[in-house]
């Protein structure tokens, strides 16, 4: 589903130029959930952005169902995401102009999906707001907001679901219900999920686990 | 994305409803309605000014000939599809019954007369009447009523006809057109004209063909006539007939035009700032939607889309406000303004139209054009920075722009190159003095109190974007103040053209042996009576020696010209000599002076000798100097004058001229019964009703300050409004942290009073540059360095940019903080 071959990403600062991530060797298989835990700076988000195809490596290649997006440019890249990649982010990255209906709406629109008001909705009473469907963001409690980012994550039905801390800006009690919906959906669906974490309870639940440490990744077997 | 028209529609309904197009719609808006209501309004006022102006003339164009005119004029005007309307005037002698008569300005009018304007005549109903008198029917003056001793109904004998008094002349449009004829007025139907006789071959009669219509039936009427006129012919238009009402008409034009032009200039300031802050804000949702699968075309497509539906309906609200505005504006001076209000054309609209697709063409797209290329990443890495900057290659592109828009609507070069220039040096020493003073205030503020350290702290860490900021405010300010300070010259030197008790009769025909009579008349009614110069009539036959052509001479080029000399040994007030130099006081050498279109007609220059005929005399004299006279200032002017010593020679009749109040009027017949052998030239009427054209145009102008002030400060608000966002998320975080109200209202308010005072004098540079520019050269105006504007301008800048900043970040401090950072 997802391999990684000798991926590396350097940035130039200032003074020196930073390596950020080095030769990642990793792969995912189709249905599987992996989490990526380490601790702040290790580069953990960044392997996550190449990933999805939100950024591009120094080096190295990334194929994501069978193709190399490290050879597509950023449009070609955008048109992948919108067919096979969905996301849930930590701070939800709602739209404030628009209702929770329509930030599920949204994604689908842009795969040019037919029924996306139906699919939305129904998405949505998935994730139990169905009596929000018409409420703005900011209305919305943060456990709220991030069930109508996975609603909005599921909808389009990708083929592989990133989640950049999930539960990283909500308490325990509401994380853990965000939680127990996601991996509900994602069995459900069949999706592949890859997850960011600090939270070694929730990167318990996945299949396979690894660790991030200075840029390099390892398997916790 | 199945069809990007809905889904454009989709993207801005939602983007409205969530509140996202305030600002940059207001500001479109704001361009539109201003541009419709000022251009609407200009061509409205212009268009009645005109109007009014014209029945100067009681006409739009006039064909003045001593000749009767070609039947194929007339001819002409009717294909045309014009107006049409004739007068003929001559002097004749007006006898009564009892014996009284009276030397009479006669007028023979018809059909259409007057074509603009229109006579009042007291013909003993309640209501003056304004018809042409009916065949064998004649209007007097009062003057020449109580100089005939008629009354209405009476009979008076004009040449062999005997016609009835049916009415009182109380004013006629052309009343002051060609002072041919210095007697009262008589205005008979030139039904009987043959009937008295008097014009007969080689009679001294003016024929008059009145044209009116369209300008652009005018424009070719006037092509088409004006190669055949002949000697003694002429075309007279406004402008040309009466100098002082063309050119306050001229002037007020042009500011109108420089007012709309800034009106273009303030919108296009405001869309800027609005869809610099409409980019900044929507920068997260177009990360988010590319994260989602949205391709840079996707997203450019979408915004491109709903902006243009955005254009559409800001031309579309705009054009009705834009109307409603311009004709409250004229309701405002209704009673000031003659009826024909409702022609605004369809100029103003298109105009408005052509404004909205340049502001977001060029103002409004390119931010989010680039909104296209907003990195993914942002979902992940809030930091990740965008080009969304304002890039001088918008700037330059906008402002060139900006240029063509302006120069299209104020068809002025001059102009458009003055406010671009003042706005390019605001812009440039902007960005340069706004960086430097900003670090330099961070290192005041360094050593300052924890508010001061506040305030310049953060304008320094946004230090681009404050510049841009101080560079919006001063542009806004600098188009204000060029406007104040035109606005406050042009009405100080309208105010000077006629001031109160400007001379409003002319006495002529003074023999010397009545001068002492003439001035014991004035004195015992307290009658101030200007200076009484001599005059004589008479002609220039040669220059160097070489005889003119007669007047009547087909011949072109140079002729000779008849006119009034006169003598003085000081050089005439408000006259300007461009050539050569004034003659000392008593000289007895025989020299003159020329008026300088005089002398280009005669083809004279300094040093050449003039062969002058007065009467039956002839001499010789060289031409000493060169002037200037300023035909506006409606004070007696000379083309020829001599030395005192020079005219004392021959037989001289002296003039002079007086002020009468209104309620004074009957003098001028006490005067008459006094000395009858007295000319007076009556222009008081005239003088009143220029009067009335530049209280008008004032008041006007008044109002389309107001306007643009207003615009101004709605510019300054956007700006303003810009930056409140970043500041809300700070002073929420600041005031989490425990931070009290008045440190940080007072941090804000330092923070945008430093940037006012800066916009300040950034303001008064570019206002002095572009005041300079347009006053000397487009206005004709004389430039002084408006010191007081520049405390005022700083001052003011304070304060203004210091309350609105203020004001708009109350919000902070009565808000919970949490509540803020949430929304945020």
């Amino acid at each position: 589903m997802i391999k990684t071959s000798q991926l590396s990403k350097r940035v130039s600062t200032a003074e020196s130029e930073l390596e950020i991530l080095r030769g990642i060797e990793l792969e995912i298989k189709q249905g599987e959930t992996a989490a990526i835990v380490g601790a702040s700076g290790s580069g953990k988000s960044t392997l996550l952005g190449l990933l999805a195809g939100l950024d591009t490596p120094s080096a190295g290649a990334i194929l994501l169902d069978g193709t190399n997006i490290v050879n597509l440019d950023e449009d070609q890249r955008a048109t992948l995401r919108s067919q096979k990649v969905g996301f849930v982010f930590q701070s939800f990255q709602l739209l404030p102009a628009l209702t929770a209906l329509e930030n599920v709406m949204l994604p689908l629109e842009l795969a040019g999906i037919a029924h996306a008001r139906e699919k939305s909705e129904e998405f949505l009473s998935r994730v139990g707001l169905d009596e929000r469907l018409h409420h703005y963001p900011r209305t919305l409690s943060g456990g709220e907001q991030q069930r109508v980012a996975i609603a909005r994550a599921f909808a389009s039905q990708p083929v592989i679901l990133f989640a950049d801390e999930p539960t990283g800006n909500l308490d325990t009690a509401t994380g853990a219900n965000v939680i127990e919906l996601l991996f509900g959906l994602n069995e459900e669906e069949g999706t592949t999920l890859v997850l960011v974490t600090h939270d070694n309870s929730l990167a318990d639940r996945c299949q396979r686990k690894f660790t991030m440490t200075a840029g390099q990744l390892e398997e916790a077997l | 994305m199945k069809s990007p028209i809905a889904a454009s529609f989709r993207l801005l309904l939602r983007d409205w409803r969530g509140g996202e197009l305030g600002v940059l719609f207001s500001a479109l808006l704001l361009a539109v309605t201003v541009v419709v209501a000022i251009s609407g309004f200009v061509n409205r006022l212009q268009f009645n000014l005109e109007r009014e102006s014209a029945s100067f003339l009681a006409a739009d164009l006039v064909v003045s000939s001593a000749k009767p005119v070609p039947l194929e004029w007339r001819a002409k005007v009717d294909t045309e599809g014009l107006q049409r309307g004739e007068t003929i005037t001559f002097s004749s002698m007006v006898i009564s019954d009892n014996d009284e008569m009276f030397l009479a300005s006669v007028k023979a009018v018809g059909g259409g007369y007057p074509l603009r304007g229109s006579l009042s005549v007291d013909v003993g109903s309640a209501q003056p009447s304004s018809r042409i008198p009916a065949p064998g029917g004649v209007f007097l003056a009062p003057r020449l009523v109580q100089q005939l001793r008629v009354a209405v109904g009476d009979a008076v004998y004009v040449g062999d006809a005997t016609l009835t008094v049916t009415g009182t002349l109380l004013s006629e449009p052309d009343s002051t057109s060609g002072f041919f004829g210095y007697g009262p007025r008589l205005v008979m139907n030139s039904a009987d004209l043959d009937a008295t006789g008097i014009v007969q071959p080689g009679s001294r009669v003016t024929y008059r063909l009145l044209v009116a219509g369209s300008s652009n039936q005018l424009e070719a009427f006037r092509d088409w006539v004006d190669p055949q006129l002949t000697q003694g012919q002429r075309l007279l238009s406004v402008d040309e007939s009466q100098p002082g009402i063309g050119a306050t008409l001229e002037r007020a034009r042009g500011f109108l035009l420089l007012a709309g032009s800034l009106g273009v200039m303030l919108a296009a300031a405001a869309i800027l700032v609005a869809a610099r802050r409409f980019g900044e804000r929507h920068t997260d949702q177009v990360a988010v939607m590319k994260s989602l699968g949205a391709t840079k075309r996707t997203i450019q497509q979408l915004y491109a889309l709903s902006l243009t539906w955005l254009g559409l309906l800001s031309i579309v609200l705009g054009s009705g406000i834009g109307w409603l505005a311009q004709s409250a504006m004229f309701n405002a001076l209704a009673d000031q303004l003659p009826g024909e209000i409702n022609r605004i054309g369809v100029t103003p609209y298109l105009t408005g139209a052509v404004t909205a697709l340049v502001c977001v063409g060029f103002f409004a797209w390119p931010p989010l054009a680039r909104l296209g290329g907003v990195s993914p990443l942002r979902v992940i890495r809030r930091e990740t920075t965008i080009a969304n900057s304002t890039r001088a290659l918008d700037l330059l592109l906008g402002a060139a722009s900006l240029g063509l828009l302006m120069l299209w609507y104020s068809r002025d070069l001059q102009l458009t190159a003055a406010l671009l220039g003042a706005v390019a040096i605001t812009v440039g020493l902007g960005f340069f003095v706004a960086h430097g003073l900003l670090g330099g205030t961070r290192q005041i503020g360094s050593n300052a109190g924890s508010v001061w350290r506040l305030a310049l702290a953060g304008m320094q860490r946004r230090g681009n974007s404050s510049a841009f900021q101080v560079v919006i405010f001063g542009i806004a300010i600098m188009l204000l103040l060029v406007l104040t300070a035109v606005r406050t010259s042009l009405l100080d030197q309208w105010r000077l053209q006629i001031p109160e008790g400007t001379p409003n009769h002319f006495v002529l025909n003074v023999s010397p042996s009545d001068e002492a009579r003439l001035l014991t008349f004035f004195s015992e009614r307290e009658i101030e009576v200007g200076e009484l110069y001599p005059a004589a009539r008479g002609r220039v036959m040669a220059v160097n020696g070489a005889p003119l052509p007669d007047r009547d001479s087909a011949e072109g080029g140079a002729r000779q010209r008849e006119a009034n000399f006169t003598s003085t040994d000081t050089a005439p007030e408000g006259n300007e000599i461009v050539e050569g130099a004034w003659w000392r006081a008593g000289t007895d050498d025989a020299l003159v002076s020329l008026e300088d279109g005089f002398a280009q007609d005669i083809g004279a220059r300094v040093g050449d000798q003039l062969t002058i005929r007065i009467a039956a005399d002839e001499f010789s004299v060289e031409v000493a100097s060169i002037r200037k006279v300023n035909w506006e200032s409606m004070q007696p002017n000379f083309f020829v004058i001599f030395p005192d010593q020079l005219l004392l020679k021959f037989p001289n009749m002296l003039f002079t001229s007086f002020y009468l109040e209104p309620d004074e009027k009957r003098r001028v017949g006490e005067l008459l019964d006094v000395i009858p052998t007295l000319t007076i030239i009556e222009l008081d009427v005239a003088i009143a009703e220029i009067k009335t054209i530049i209280d008008q145009v004032s008041q006007a102008i008044e109002l389309v300050l107001i306007v643009i002030l207003v615009a101004g400060a709605l510019v300054l608000i956007a700006g303003v409004s810009a930056s409140v966002d970043e500041r809300l998320h700070e002073s929420a975080i600041l005031r989490a942290l425990g931070a009290g109200r008045g440190t940080l209202l007072g941090a804000v308010a330092i923070e945008f009073a430093a940037m006012g005072s800066l916009a300040g004098v950034l303001a008064i540079l570019g206002s002095e540059a572009a005041g300079w520019a347009l006053q000397t050269q487009m206005l004709e105006l004389d430039y002084q360095v408006q010191w007081v504007l520049w405390p005022m301008g700083i001052g003011l800048g304070a304060i203004i940019i210091g309350g609105l900043g203020t004001f708009a970040c109350r919000r902070v401090v009565s808000a919970p903080p949490l509540k803020v950072l949430r929304e945020l």
